[in-house]
């Protein structure tokens, strides 16, 4: 049993995350926590994980965590490798943990089959997609063979198949005596397998009755079935014409599209698949071969200054968004670009207040939670007004309220001001539902399909 | 050849040749490099920058101690300037067939120097490819939103150092819950060895240089 008592967090003064917790997460079952973005998940995990308070905050109160050894996926995977490939990783993790050398083949074996990374092995890392890295991240902690699994929203990239097969497979190690502890925004696939279910309230952890958890995680588990309907006869924006987009292998090999200016359009497909690949070539951040065309003309030759004014991206990682320091110098920064009346300053504070924005103005962008972020950097993409707006995994990190101020206010804007909308997501319960159009990724083709 | 002693090597010839002037032996050592960079087959292309970088440098010193001295002596010009190429070729030689990750593993187990060194530097290796990529971002980003970075402006480079230092905080964080701690103990699951060769070879050329720079003088 991990206990806290009376167990008080905060940053500073002004910013208290727990106050007076008293907690015990049972070992060797299947924990999730939930709460809103920015209440201080991820602050728990690293508690857990015995890296606050050393490297940031002040505690009181104490944690016990029964002298079992953890180690904690964290939110952005990328940030957490030291080493160049998956394999030289998982060699400094079993080295740290003073690993034999004869102990070493087994456990790679395992990690490998754990998370189905064979392919990915000596593949640099930071050439992989962001539910690539996800997987190797995971497969470092089995790798280390620890008795507790933190996993701070360990399948956020992942595609739905993997994220299934990925929760399937932690179940499998709570059965062999771990303890798993993750935080997640979405709630599906976890009937069964999930033992305790708990929730951030009010500056606490408090864990769910039997009964709220079943409610919970049954209502939450319904994989409706979506129709979307396929373009005939309407205007292109984008024209691929034996398109070609490779990054260290062929992603994309494309005879022939048109994605649909005005309309809605959701791209789906398996992680690495290109996704993302595809978002750069279309901001000419990626080179391609074969024509690509925005209006008719070659978007390698377009200005990338006037392009760019046309096309924006909501990057995947929101922190590569911003520009200045703080949420005021950013907002006022689009308003600057404002190019029409949509996004009036009274329907901006609006906004704000929606997103629970309006109380951090002064804060420093960095500082903000993974899902303050995210929210600020869509708000900040829709005042700045393209045409066409690429999002790619908008909804990833948010909690279901923060999601759907965050479709409204996408919806709104598409519907008003005509923009081209084009979306990447593996969550797909707010969002499929008004999409107009649905192209899925696989074997490097893209293709229109009806569900 | 283990990592250390290569690198060691590279270093004990640099200082020799930097005290003892000897034009000939420098000319040994470079031709002896270049044959030894073509013989592991690299580009020639990153050959020919390896010459041609530190040709500025080079001609430098050669017009000072050749055309603006007061009394031009040509072996003295032609000796000091080509000390230019020994370091580099030398410390190409070292760096051609070593991953940065051999030469950090060396370090630790050969030199037992301090994991958090080798590591850390190893990390910071790391981080480079994430600061190019961030900064092409942040140029793409401010484009989208009406503002031009030009490689003169300083925000840019704002935001290149707060990446940098952002990621150097996480990585911290991250090798920690890797299991990594300062200090600590760690395991040798690849080990780089010392062989006999590796004591024959260096001593062969250490010979090599030390004859030629006092017969060669």
């Amino acid at each position: 049993m991990i206990t806290s008592k009376n167990l008080t967090f905060s940053y500073d003064k002004q910013n208290t995350i727990l106050e007076q917790t008293n907690l015990s997460i049972p070992t060797g079952e299947f924990s999730l926590l939930i709460g809103p973005s920015g209440c201080g998940k991820s602050t728990f995990l690293k508690i857990l994980a015995q890296l606050y308070p050393k490297y940031a905050g002040t505690i009181s109160g104490s944690i016990n965590l029964d002298n079992l050894q953890t180690a904690m996926m964290f939110q952005k995977a990328s940030e957490q490798f030291t080493m160049a490939t998956p394999r030289e990783e998982i060699v400094f993790a079993l080295e740290n943990l003073q690993i034999s050398r004869e102990k070493y083949p087994t456990r790679l074996q395992q990690a490998v089959n754990f998370a189905g990374i064979s392919h990915l092995l000596d593949q640099k890392i930071n050439t992989m997609s962001g539910g690539e890295q996800q997987r190797v991240a995971l497969a470092v902690l089995v790798a280390m063979d620890v008795d507790v699994f933190l996993l701070d929203e360990p399948f956020a990239s992942c595609d739905p198949t993997t994220r299934k097969f990925l929760i399937t497979k932690l179940a499998h190690l709570r059965d062999l005596g771990k303890t798993i502890f993750l935080s997640d925004h979405i709630l599906s696939d976890y009937v069964g397998i999930c033992d305790n279910l708990f929730q951030f309230r009010d500056k606490t952890i408090v864990k769910l009755k039997e009964k709220e958890k079943k409610l919970l995680l049954h209502t939450n588990d319904q994989h409706p079935t979506y129709s979307f309907s396929i373009p005939v006869h309407e205007s292109s924006c984008f024209t691929f014409a034996n398109t070609e987009i490779k990054q260290n292998r062929l992603l994309l090999s494309q005879h022939e599209l048109q994605i649909i200016a005005g309309k809605t359009t959701l791209i789906t497909g398996a992680n690495g698949a290109g996704k993302t690949s595809l978002f750069e070539a279309l901001t000419q951040m990626l080179p391609y071969e074969g024509n690509l065309t925005f209006n008719k003309q070659e978007i390698c030759q377009l200005s990338p200054r006037k392009y760019l004014r046309q096309v924006g991206q909501v990057f995947q990682e929101a922190t590569d968004q911003f520009i200045n320091i703080t949420v005021l110098d950013e907002l006022n920064l689009s308003k600057k670009q404002r190019s029409d009346n949509f996004f009036t300053d009274q329907k901006i504070q609006q906004a704000l207040v929606n997103l629970n924005l309006d109380q951090l103005l002064d804060q420093v962008v960095y500082s903000l939670s993974g899902g303050q972020q995210k929210k600020l950097q869509i708000l900040l993409m829709l005042i700045s007004n393209q045409k066409v707006l690429l999002l790619d995994e908008p909804l990833s990190g948010l909690d279901q309220d923060s999601a759907l101020q965050v479709m409204k206010l996408l919806r709104q804007s598409q519907i008003d001001r005509k923009q081209t909308l084009l979306i990447i997501s593996h969550e797909l319960t707010n969002l499929a539902s008004w999409c107009d159009y649905h192209l899925v990724l696989a074997n490097h083709q893209l293709t229109y399909v009806t569900k | 050849m283990n990592p250390s002693f290569k690198f060691l090597l590279a270093l004990i010839i640099s200082l020799e040749i930097s005290f003892e002037s000897s034009l000939a032996t420098n000319f040994l050592i470079i031709s002896i490099s270049i044959i030894y960079l073509l013989i592991k087959h690299v580009k020639l292309k990153n050959l020919l920058i390896t010459l041609f970088a530190p040709l500025l440098a080079a001609v430098t010193i050669f017009a000072t101690l050749y055309w603006f001295a007061p009394q031009p002596n040509l072996t003295n010009a032609l000796s000091l300037s080509s000390r230019i190429y020994v370091y580099t070729l030398t410390i190409y030689c070292v760096a051609v067939d070593t991953s940065a990750e051999q030469m950090a593993r060396s370090f630790e187990q050969n030199f037992h120097l301090p994991s958090k060194f080798a590591y850390g530097v190893l990390a910071a290796l790391n981080i480079v490819p994430q600061i190019k990529q961030a900064i092409r971002q942040i140029r793409t980003a401010a484009m989208m939103r009406g503002i031009y970075l030009g490689f003169w402006s300083p925000t840019l480079y704002f935001k290149a150092i707060l990446v940098a230092l952002n990621s150097a905080e996480n990585l911290a964080q991250g090798m920690e819950s890797h299991g990594y701690h300062e200090n600590a103990t760690r395991s040798v699951i690849i080990k780089i060895p010392i062989k006999v060769s590796d004591w024959t070879i260096s001593i062969i050329i250490l010979l090599i240089v030390n004859l030629s720079l006092f017969i060669l003088h």
